[in-house]
């Protein structure tokens, strides 16, 4: 229950930070903040990926909805959602994953969250500015939109870990 | 045998399977509503979204109060310029009043942009107006300072503007000295910079020469600026020129625009229909 509610907040605050704020800013560069991936990170390792997708899509379709982006968000969150297992696999630890700890930054590790959520980003990132401009002769404006926004999001997920995730007490 | 094979398959792959359904519906949205809005409800100009960023722009509106008042007052001043008490007769004597001599041809509804954005690769703005108040898919919108889009879909008390800042946005424009006139593009990059591609490279183009709207198509009244050349880009291998123009509308700033109502705008369809078909593919 406790956790349901955890995770509620944390959708609705990100969507809402995410449209009304960081999709209204104009850095330059065509740098654009996208921090809402961070909420799908952060669902326990036991959920299903089917739930997953289906949360996804709904939290995109709402950031869509109110930046007029049409599906451009949904899109690039749902492929955020279905390879996050695949990514999660791959950097398991040795006797796998405790079920009782969040994948967030102060339980899993730096090591560790680099990685993943590093790749995924990536990815998610990518997925979205080349879906936005998809034109083959902007290929160098889409790198340079991702190699540029990337950094700075990943930056800015850490932050705000910082903010909404209760830090485990120290042992 | 075959059922069993296939509900087999289709749950081995039902992940798979729900992923691309997801991925196939929000790509075939993104994809298609550019050219075909379907409907309202995806998009900032339904209720709630609307009420939302009504809600916002309470809040963020004042960040720009001071300029936008500073040009509601230089516009003030302009029109209160041509008022009659604002001349002195020359001439004392019969004036012949004749009311049939105009008509009105345009009417303006004034608006508020509630959300925009710039940065993307396709830009839509909100405006806090909607049906209600007269507004319809297609009627051209602009603000004091230049040509800002036409309305793409509208809902009861919001509708949401197709920007200039959008790749096929094609509005009719001129390049005003020569009257040559061309179609208004977007690259995507840079909300200042817009351009108007394929024209002939004998023609003689000054640089910061006017380019205002043409009423060609009876979306906006003829003159509304759009912007100035600032270059000229030869095209390889053609004799042709890219004209890259600056806007003379700050987006990133927008506040106040009027939405262009053309009162003839049947009449003049009604006669261009009857132009025939291509008839070269009879």
């Amino acid at each position: 229950m406790n956790d349901i509610i955890k995770h509620s907040v944390r959708f609705l605050l990100l969507t809402i930070i995410q449209s009304f704020v960081l999709n209204q800013l104009e850095i330059g560069l065509g740098i654009q903040l996208l921090i809402y991936p961070l909420f799908v990170f952060l669902l326990p390792f036991e959920l299903g990926v089917i739930p997953m997708l289906v949360l996804s899509f709904t939290m995109g379709i709402i950031i869509d909805s109110i930046s007029n982006t049409y599906g451009l968000h949904a899109s690039s969150l749902t492929l955020f959602a279905y390879l996050r297992p695949v990514i999660f696999k791959t950097f398991s630890p040795r006797e796998g994953y405790d079920v009782l700890k969040e994948p967030n930054i102060f339980e899993m590790g730096n090591r560790w969250f680099i990685y993943t959520f590093g790749i995924l980003l990536f990815i998610h990132h990518f997925w979205f500015f080349l879906l936005e401009m998809f034109r083959i002769d902007a290929i160098f404006f889409i790198l340079q939109k991702t190699l540029l926004s990337f950094p700075i999001s990943f930056a800015f997920c850490i932050l705000i870990q910082m903010l909404i995730v209760n830090k485990p007490k120290s042992r | 045998m075959f059922m069993r094979n296939l509900i087999a398959f289709l749950r081995r792959f039902q992940v798979f399977l729900i992923f691309m359904l997801l991925q196939i519906f929000a790509l075939s949205t993104y994809f298609t509503f550019l050219n075909f809005p379907r409907s309202q409800y995806m998009t900032s100009a339904s209720y709630v979204s609307g009420k939302m960023l009504n809600a916002r722009n309470e809040v963020t509106k004042y960040v720009n109060l001071v300029k936008t008042s500073n040009i509601l007052q230089k516009q003030n001043k302009y029109l209160r310029e041509k008022l009659p008490m604002s001349y002195i007769r020359m001439e004392n004597g019969w004036v012949k009043i004749n009311d049939t001599l105009f008509h009105q041809q345009y009417e303006y509804i004034p608006g508020k942009v509630i959300n925009s954005t710039v940065t993307r690769a396709n830009n839509f703005f909100t405006l806090n107006i909607g049906w209600a108040q007269g507004v319809k898919r297609g009627m051209g919108v602009f603000s004091d300072k230049g040509v800002v889009g036409i309305i793409h879909i509208s809902s009861e008390h919001f509708s949401v503007v197709k920007s200039v800042l959008t790749e096929d946005i094609n509005i009719d424009v001129q390049i005003e000295p020569i009257g040559l006139f061309g179609l208004l593009k977007w690259d995507g990059r840079d909300p200042r910079r817009g351009q108007i591609s394929g024209i002939s490279n004998d023609l003689n183009i000054k640089r910061w020469s006017k380019v205002v709207t043409r009423s060609g198509s009876g979306i906006f009244p003829y003159g509304i600026p759009v912007g100035k050349v600032e270059k000229l880009k030869t095209v390889e291998g053609k004799p042709i020129w890219d004209v890259i123009i600056r806007y003379s509308e700050d987006f990133r700033t927008l506040q106040r625009v009027y939405v262009v109502r053309n009162l003839l705008l049947e009449e003049q369809q009604k006669l261009e229909s009857l132009i025939p078909e291509d008839e070269e593919n009879e």
